[in-house]
């Protein structure tokens, strides 16, 4: 089977992850002004979804978890080495379960859909696809177990 | 010579063979550790939904839903008794619901929110809800808690709570403990006092007499709805509405 470069993989990885800082972070920034992110059309899903029991855990919103989701995906990207690989899909695995269940609220529990939900549970989706292919195609590639080639491989990045 | 450097050459094919057994054997262990995770993951999933899903049949008192939608939808609205709105809004859009009925549940989530922001808000109308028990027996105690919330200023928080967590129709789960939990959970500050109010024969009395109103106006089923304003001749009956627009283009003939 031929599998993407891990360079073009890494590279697709922080980018993705980049994309869902922004989402998470705007989320986070509409719902702490008290207020909810605009739905675009004019929408109300996105208010009904936000004031709904489920947009918080333990009083901390759960896009804020996102935000720490995304960031150490965008981490992972900067490595190419076994502990890279599999932290940035078990880390992506778990972000994908969770949009998972989230969307399954959405869409059973609030009735109420918000876009910019949405947008992150795809591109979640997307990295954890990038994040499987990546360790399904590399794992085991290290010259030495847990050796990172940050210089090299930061290098390909750049 | 040239044995010493066949078993060199051995030596060599040797150790890259163990270098590859043992990055395969990595290779092995990292996917299984990978499969793990998704087996582990699935298994959280479906728990969460599983545990989830109960609580959409409603009437879950230790599970209540909705308690800030509700909070958006209503607060900072005047509230006097069953009334929501200015009480000098021109016009009076009055329903007859039943706090088991599913249609006003629907009703309630799906249509009055707008009517409420474009006209209630805005001091055009205000909204009564009249108690019209017609599904069951638990229709009355449900009704009375919602008359006695509004005592104490939080009777729309009840009822759109209530709505919002709804059970399956006479299935059992108006309990004292639910009737409590949606009191708490819509603001309700003196509990010890709605649970006497609730109780009491004016407000079960009332529960009863304004379903004898809506059968008197004829009405079969609920949601019904009746409006009064500047432009009607006293209370006239809309019966049952479906949209928003319905609600907001009578409310504006009325004004």
């Amino acid at each position: 089977m031929n599998f993407p470069s891990e360079a073009n993989l890494r590279r697709a990885i922080a980018f993705v992850a980049a994309l869902g800082i922004g989402v998470a972070t705007y989320i986070t920034i509409a719902d702490s002004g008290g207020g909810s992110p605009t739905c675009l059309a004019g929408g109300t899903g996105c208010e009904t979804v936000a004031n709904s029991s489920y947009s918080h855990i333990a009083g901390v919103n759960v896009a804020v978890f996102g935000i720490i989701g995304y960031i150490a995906l965008f981490l992972t990207a900067f490595f190419a080495n076994d502990l890279a690989r599999f932290a940035g899909f078990a880390i992506a695995l778990g972000g994908f379960g969770f949009s998972v269940y989230l969307t399954y609220l959405e869409l059973f529990q609030i009735e109420a859909i918000c876009q910019w939900c949405v947008a992150s549970a795809v591109l979640m989706t997307i990295l954890f696809l990038l994040n499987a292919t990546r360790l399904i195609g590399y794992a085991g590639t290290d010259p030495e177990r847990g050796s990172a080639e940050p210089p090299e491989s930061e290098a390909e990045l750049a | 010579m040239s044995n010493k450097k066949e078993r060199e050459k051995r030596r060599e094919e040797r150790l890259q063979e163990e270098a590859k057994v043992q990055t395969g054997d990595r290779r092995t262990k990292l996917l299984q550790l990978g499969a793990g995770a998704v087996f582990l993951v699935i298994v959280a999933v479906v728990v969460l939904i599983v545990a989830n899903s109960g609580g959409s049949s409603g009437g879950d008192a230790e599970n209540l839903q909705e308690v800030a939608a509700v909070d958006s939808l209503v607060n900072g609205v005047p509230q006097d008794g069953m009334t929501l709105g200015d009480p000098k809004a021109p016009v009076e859009l009055i329903e007859f619901g039943d706090l088991q009925c599913p249609f006003c549940k629907a009703n309630s989530e799906q249509v009055l929110p707008q009517v409420i922001d474009n006209k209630v808000k805005t001091g055009k109308a205000k909204i009564t809800f009249h108690n019209f028990t017609i599904i069951g027996e638990q229709s009355l105690p449900a009704g009375a808690a919602t008359l006695a919330a509004g005592e104490q200023g939080r009777g729309w928080n009840y009822l759109e709570l209530f709505y919002r967590n709804q059970g399956e129709e006479n299935s059992g789960y108006v309990t004292d403990e639910f009737m409590e939990a949606v009191a708490k959970g819509a603001g309700v500050k003196n509990i010890a006092q709605w649970n006497k109010e609730r109780q009491s024969k004016a407000i079960t009395g009332e529960v009863e007499a304004t379903t004898a109103q809506a059968k008197q106006y004829g009405f079969t089923g609920t949601p019904s709805f009746a409006i009064k304003g500047p432009s009607t001749n006293g209370v006239e009956l809309l019966g049952s509405m479906e949209s928003p627009e319905e609600f907001e283009e009578a409310i504006d003939k009325a004004s």
